[in-house]
């Protein structure tokens, strides 16, 4: 395995990580979210450029676009959560479990 | 006599110019006499009379008849509306009379409406009223009917809510239109019909091309529009409702003229339906029912104003009847006598109620016999006259049609319905006038009883004497088109006289009956009399409540809510809802433990990928 594919593969293993076992806040998950498109916009386009396939050239732009996206959402559910629990703990958010 | 077409022509046509020229004085300019405009039109109304006596004693002496075709008014491809005037026999002889009665009632109404502010409008109303009555018994065509027709209706609405502060009189003028507005759904009908077959709506290309076809359809729609009009059974509580208005209103429009519109439709548009035995059948059987049933409820009311109109109603049904019997001229003939004797019968009652302060229950009236005699002596015209007493003016219509009437092969049932409904007639006649005349007085001491006024007698008067002589010169001036029957056993003949006698004397009887001191228990015979025969208040609450009820549904149940509630917005809420809370049901929460299941998961699967 090249240097670069361990470094994005590594990349992405720790964001999956730190997003299943985060503790409090959902502001980290929602990083963690980040840090896992990066490494995937990274490996789409190391992937048409070392392999010369024109076909998939366009996936890393619409990666990104959709990233942007969720980011956006999630940020929109954050501001929701603090604005009706007061914090983005994420205990908070078990209502049948306490 | 030279030039006799000339001179009929001219005549009429002076005669309408005198009677529409106020109403474009009054828009012209307005004098500084408040009062000024009545005498105005009570002046017109007199000498358009006058001067429609010309065309009636040439028409008397020498049988002119003509139609005057004025203006092509309009035509849509073959079919062409002119304005003409047809001047036979009915229209010649209904208008002087109509303008006598009028006369008659605006002299009155001069004293009657002294006080009220807006008396000129009043008699501009009454005056616009009789150029459509004028303008209805004139056509000669359909049209030209029509809009007469129509002229009346609303009319008797403005005129029965005069007084529109008052609710009951504005609930009486929507009946009035409501019930009229069914009648001329039939001539509305009737009209489409005969424009679409016989192409024209001139009566004498009408006559001539129905000869062929099968009429059932457009008579029936003439029938129900003289059920609507004239208040025949089943469209018939608008008339004893329209006595909301002031009297002269109920004189002129309920009595004597507008209510005779539907009777006289049927008259003059005789020839189509004098060979369809179904469609007088029709008039027949309808005429009988309203005859027999208005004069049960007029036995026991006890509003002077609802007894009256009521004897108007079943005297229409009586003219019903006769067309029904396919006599066409003893209806016409009827409709002129009655309008006299209604009339004078109408205003006597107004001079009675005025005298007692407003009192209108015969129950506290009496004894007025001998403080207002002119007026009660009136009324007893009046009321002899209406039962067909030998030789005065009621006698020559109603006798000869009773004749007629047992002298058909025809329905015997309605033949027992009329003379029953004939000695009825007899016995409310005799209740009114022992009620409000005879004995003594009921009615509380001081009452301003004044009848020495110029304005009330003279009218009484002339209409006592046209009670008196005018069936007599009409049956004198002209023959009837058909031959009555001139030979019968003495028991028919005098069969009218008979009942009529029969039905005064129990009548007597049962209203002396009051004096000799018998225990009266109350028995529940007449409720249906003094109900109406329960038809108002089934027909005005049943029917209305069940329309009323059936568009609510439509409108909230099958549009608002099915729209809105069913496939709609509502739907997407109620169903998203519905899911999303059995979906927060099921879940537990407990993210935690979910990500890391799937984590450890995730790596089991990789690794052992590697194996």
């Amino acid at each position: 395995m090249t240097p670069i594919q361990m470094t994005f593969s590594t990349n992405f293993l720790l964001g999956l990580m730190g997003l299943t076992f985060h503790r409090t806040h959902l502001l980290s998950a929602l990083l963690r979210l980040e840090s896992m498109m990066l490494s995937l916009f990274l490996a789409t386009s190391l992937w048409a450029l070392q392999l010369s396939t024109i076909n998939i050239a366009t996936v890393p732009m619409l990666v990104l676009a959709f990233s942007a996206c969720s980011a956006s959402s999630g940020l929109r559910l954050l501001v929701a959560t603090a604005r009706t629990h007061g914090s983005d703990h994420m205990q908070n958010l078990n209502l049948l479990q306490c | 006599m030279p030039s006799l077409h000339i001179i009929l022509t001219t005549s009429f046509i002076i005669t309408l110019v005198i009677l529409i020229s106020p109403v474009f004085t009054s828009i012209l300019y307005k004098s500084l006499n408040p009062i000024w405009h009545t005498h105005h039109i009570k002046t017109a109304v007199k000498m358009a009379f006058f001067t429609s006596l010309l065309p009636l004693f040439l028409h008397v002496h020498t049988g002119t008849e003509l139609t005057i075709t004025n203006l092509h008014w309009m035509n849509i491809m073959t079919f062409d509306i002119n304005t003409s005037i047809k001047l036979d026999h009915l229209s010649i002889t209904f208008v002087p009379i109509a303008l006598y009665v009028t006369w008659a009632i605006l002299e009155f109404a001069s004293w009657y409406m002294k006080s009220d502010p807006n008396i000129n409008q009043f008699f501009k109303f009454l005056l616009i009223f009789l150029i459509a009555m004028v303008t209805l018994v004139t056509a000669n065509n359909m049209f030209q009917l029509f809009i007469g027709w129509e002229g009346v209706g609303i009319m008797s609405f403005l005129l029965i809510g005069w007084w529109w502060a008052r609710a009951d009189a504005n609930t009486a003028a929507l009946q009035a239109v409501l019930y009229n507005r069914v009648g001329d759904v039939g001539l509305i009908f009737a009209l489409g019909w005969m424009a679409t077959n016989l192409n024209s709506w001139e009566m004498q290309q009408m006559f001539i091309t129905a000869k062929s076809l099968d009429m059932n359809a457009p008579v029936i729609g003439l029938i129900l529009a003289a059920t609507g009009k004239s208040a025949q059974f089943g469209l018939h509580p608008w008339l004893p409702s329209a006595m909301e208005g002031p009297t002269p209103v109920s004189a002129l429009l309920h009595s004597s003229t507008m209510v005779v519109a539907g009777i006289f439709l049927l008259v003059r548009l005789m020839p189509l339906m004098q060979d369809n035995p179904f469609a007088l059948t029709t008039c027949l059987i309808l005429g009988a029912l309203t005859t027999l049933f208005t004069t049960i409820c007029a036995l026991t009311q006890n509003d002077i104003k609802k007894i009256i109109a009521f004897s108007t109603s079943s005297q229409l049904g009586l003219m019903m009847v006769t067309i029904g019997l396919n006599q066409p001229y003893l209806a016409f003939l009827h409709i002129c006598t009655h309008a006299f004797f209604k009339a004078m019968l109408f205003l006597c009652s107004r001079v009675i109620i005025h005298a007692l302060k407003n009192e209108q229950d015969i129950r506290k009236m009496g004894g007025l016999h001998y403080l207002i005699p002119t007026t009660t002596s009136c009324l007893t015209i009046g009321s002899l006259a209406l039962m067909g007493t030998p030789f005065l003016a009621g006698f020559f219509s109603k006798d000869a049609i009773i004749e007629a009437l047992n002298n058909s092969y025809l329905n015997a049932w309605a033949l027992a319905l009329t003379l029953l409904a004939t000695s009825l007639t007899a016995a409310y006649s005799l209740r009114m006038i022992f009620f409000v005349y005879m004995n003594f007085p009921r009615f509380p001491a001081l009452s301003p009883i004044n009848e020495n006024i110029k304005s009330i007698t003279n009218p009484l008067k002339r209409l006592a004497w046209g009670t008196i002589l005018a069936g007599l010169l009409m049956t004198c001036a002209v023959l009837p088109p058909k031959p009555p029957m001139l030979s019968m056993p003495p028991y028919i003949k005098l069969t009218a006289l008979v009942i009529t006698i029969l039905g005064l004397t129990i009548a007597l009887e049962l209203a002396l009956f009051t004096n000799k001191q018998r225990p009266y228990m109350p028995k529940q015979y007449f409720y249906f009399s003094t109900m109406l025969g329960y038809y108002p208040t089934i027909m005005h609450r049943f029917f209305p409540y069940t329309f009323l009820k059936l568009s609510q549904t439509i409108a909230s149940m099958t549009i608002d809510q099915t729209s809105l509630e069913k496939t709609g917005p509502k739907t997407i809420t109620s169903l998203n809802l519905s899911l999303a809370t059995t979906t927060s049901n099921i879940q537990k929460g407990m993210n935690k433990t979910f990500l890391s299941l799937f984590f450890t998961t995730l790596m089991i699967i990789i690794l052992l990928n590697y194996y």
